[in-house]
């Protein structure tokens, strides 16, 4: 049997522990681990290649959150309502349990979730007598205050280049502002709170002057960079840079919080939702073993285990009651909040096309190319193009 | 074989085999442009030419062929322009002539994506080399105007090594004594330059064109890795197009129409040139 996945990030030792545990508790069993390039663009491409050429060469497959919908669509995917019960599903997070149901039906179990989250800097917070800010306002207050009299500092940074991580942040601002992209599969993506929300983050560069205009070309990595190089009071990245930022020769080891991303004012903070899930190829020819193998690698144990040694953050809610992460990933457990809230992206098959149309409309409106109303009235467009694609 | 018709023998095979590889392939790429082929949502049918109907509308693919043609005439231009300065310059003799002429071609040694990456980080605001030697804060690849630029620039680093050794080959099958006559004659440099250099130069000049325009009409890779087409799809050139529709949203009719569309301005550029240098040829031909 074939288990096919993106690279491990850092150590692969105790992933390989895992995989030889199940092969002693079952038996008959045995599971050759392939690993995909690490660009996710480029697994998506050889799973859709290889499922559309009906390929039985690897039995489970690992999947970003975005994808399941369009394989369910697809008929690629095996139906797994049957080995997950109601009672089990309400184990795990609501977003990822969203992110996996396709009409109803469930096609992938949860494996390690990820959700966009706050980072700032405790000692300068604490220097100025701050606490984290709540809403969008407070954050700009904040930083503008703090920038003023600090030198070499930027006050917020984020991801901006035209990519899919640019969808995941422009949907905090529309989430949390009480807009979204579709509703019952109709595109409501030109609504005010939509466009209110776009200007906010226009703002934030040329209004508020807290985010430098680097930010429109930057991914994940570059703004990390800055942070962690003290250059930076706030930042919106994803749970993996903390690991780094506690290493050692860290600039910033111990200075570094992290809180829930802040909303606008009286409306709730969200989350883009991110990580993996595990499905089982429907051209698979042990689909029983391979039921096996996602059953062990979802189990509490396994992601607990995944979660003490690289620091996947499980799907499950009650491990973040679990005393031995308590003890050895206090930062996980302080994620339940965050990961309680987050959003999936549009649970669509479309959403694939969707957001190759949106990216560019969000970088023109960030970078000021296009206003957010024309911006969004031309992303409005082409979805409903979309949409319409098999009438 | 006397009468030289029995050569077509010979050509066959060779004309079976890229038929295979070519033609086959272009008429496969027509025949799916004019469907609405999806993989994911397994629609797979017939509607005429709609598809091309659709591109007319497209602000994409509009905005997309404007890209391209800048991106084109620009970065052509200015290459060719400094290919024929530094090959002037090389042509001369002066010690370590051989070295020089090897370090020139470095940038063209260079794999693309691999410069492409280098670039992306000379070009960063925060830490790239080139705000640090100007004293600027510029965001190179973040705004419209510079983007596009920027990736010029690049290509032109990249490629101009190319056209210089080209040109140089050109420049040294023209004779001296022509030179030697000139100068007996009293023609000073630019008249040498003007009335011996370009004109015996200008059959290499079409060779050169016809190659860095169609390379640059096509150009994917280092664009692709440089900006991936953004910001706001201001560096979007029309392979990027094709590809980000074929091969990332898997519409395999649409994208094959832009495929399509490629190949024709790929093959009017083509013609255009040909024509051009084939007249040049038969002229001289004839005036012998």
């Amino acid at each position: 049997m074939v288990f096919k996945h993106g690279k491990i990030a850092g150590d692969p030792e105790p992933f390989k522990k895992l995989l030889k545990k199940f092969e002693e508790e079952n038996p008959g069993i045995k599971v050759k681990d392939e690993i995909l390039p690490a660009s996710t663009d480029e697994q998506h491409q050889f799973y859709v290649i290889n499922l559309e050429g009906k390929s039985p060469d690897f039995d489970v497959l690992s999947m970003d959150v975005i994808w399941v919908p369009e394989f369910a669509r697809a008929g690629w995917l095996k139906d797994l309502s049957l080995i997950l019960s109601k009672n089990e599903q309400k184990e795990f997070f609501l977003g990822p349990m969203l992110a996996v149901t396709f009409k109803d039906k469930i096609y992938a179990i949860p494996w390690y979730i990820d959700a966009g989250v706050l980072y700032y800097r405790k000692d300068l917070l604490q220097k100025y007598g701050f606490s984290p800010p709540k809403t969008w306002q407070e954050l700009v207050d904040i930083a503008q205050y703090i920038t003023s009299r600090e030198s070499g500092l930027y006050g917020f940074i984020w991801q901006g280049k035209q990519y899919e991580g640019l969808v995941c942040n422009v949907l905090e601002y529309f989430w949390s502002n009480g807009g979204d992209v579709l509703r019952d599969e109709i595109s409501v993506i030109k609504s005010p709170e939509n466009v209110d929300a776009l200007h906010f983050m226009r703002d934030l560069i040329v209004k508020y002057k807290i985010t430098p205009p680097l930010v429109t070309t930057a991914i994940e990595e570059p703004t990390r960079h800055i942070f962690g190089n003290g250059k930076a009071l706030f930042m919106r990245n994803w749970p993996y840079a903390w690991n780094i930022f506690e290493k050692e020769s860290s600039a910033i080891k111990g200075k570094v919080g992290v809180f829930p991303l802040p909303s606008f004012p009286n409306k709730e903070s969200a989350s883009t939702l991110g990580g993996w899930q595990l499905g089982i190829n429907r051209y698979s020819k042990h689909p029983d073993a391979a039921e096996k193998l996602i059953k062990f690698f979802t189990s509490p144990e396994a992601q607990k285990t995944l979660a003490l040694t690289i620091g996947y953050k499980p799907t499950r809610k009650s491990l973040y009651k679990d005393k031995d992460l308590l003890m050895k990933q206090p930062f996980i457990i302080g994620l339940y909040d965050v990961f309680m809230k987050a959003r999936p992206r549009p649970v669509s098959p479309y959403y694939i096309m969707i957001t190759q149309v949106i990216q560019p409309e969000f970088s023109a409106a960030i970078s000021g190319i296009k206003t957010p109303e024309e911006a969004l009235n031309s992303a409005h467009k082409q979805i409903e193009h979309i949409l319409r694609v098999e009438r | 074989m006397r009468n030289g018709e029995g050569g077509n023998r010979f050509v066959i095979p060779a004309l079976i085999l890229l038929s295979f590889v070519t033609i086959y392939p272009i008429i496969y790429v027509f025949y799916l442009s004019i469907h609405r082929k999806l993989l994911i949502f397994d629609i797979s049918r017939f509607v005429g030419f709609e598809n091309y109907l659709f591109l007319l509308k497209d602000d994409r693919f509009w905005n997309a062929l404007k890209n391209t043609a800048y991106f084109t005439g620009v970065s052509v231009s200015l290459e060719l322009l400094f290919g024929l300065y530094i090959a002037l310059l090389l042509n001369m003799s002066f010690r370590l002539k051989g070295l020089i002429r090897a370090i020139v071609l470095i940038p063209w040694a260079i794999p693309t994506v691999v410069s492409a990456r280098m670039w992306e980080w000379i070009y960063n605001t925060d830490f790239g080399i080139l705000n640090y030697i100007v004293g600027t804060k510029i965001n190179w690849l973040g705004s419209p105007f510079w983007a596009m630029n920027a990736a010029v620039f690049m290509d032109v680093w990249k490629t101009t090594p190319f056209v210089a050794i080209l040109l140089m080959a050109g420049l040294q099958v023209i004779p001296r004594e022509l030179y030697q006559a000139a100068r007996v004659d009293g023609a000073g440099n630019w008249a040498t330059f003007r009335r011996i250099t370009l004109p015996l130069l200008k059959p290499v000049i079409l060779v050169v064109l016809i190659f860095r325009t169609l390379d640059a009409f096509r150009v994917f890779d280092a664009i692709y890795v440089l900006t991936g087409g953004g910001p706001a799809n201001t560096t979007e050139t029309l392979s990027i197009y094709a590809y980000k529709v074929l091969f990332q949203t898997l519409q395999f009719g649409y994208g094959s129409t832009l495929s399509v569309i490629v190949f024709l301005c790929i093959g009017c550029i083509s013609i255009f040139y040909i024509r051009i240098l084939s007249r040049g040829m038969n002229r001289r031909s004839r005036s012998k």
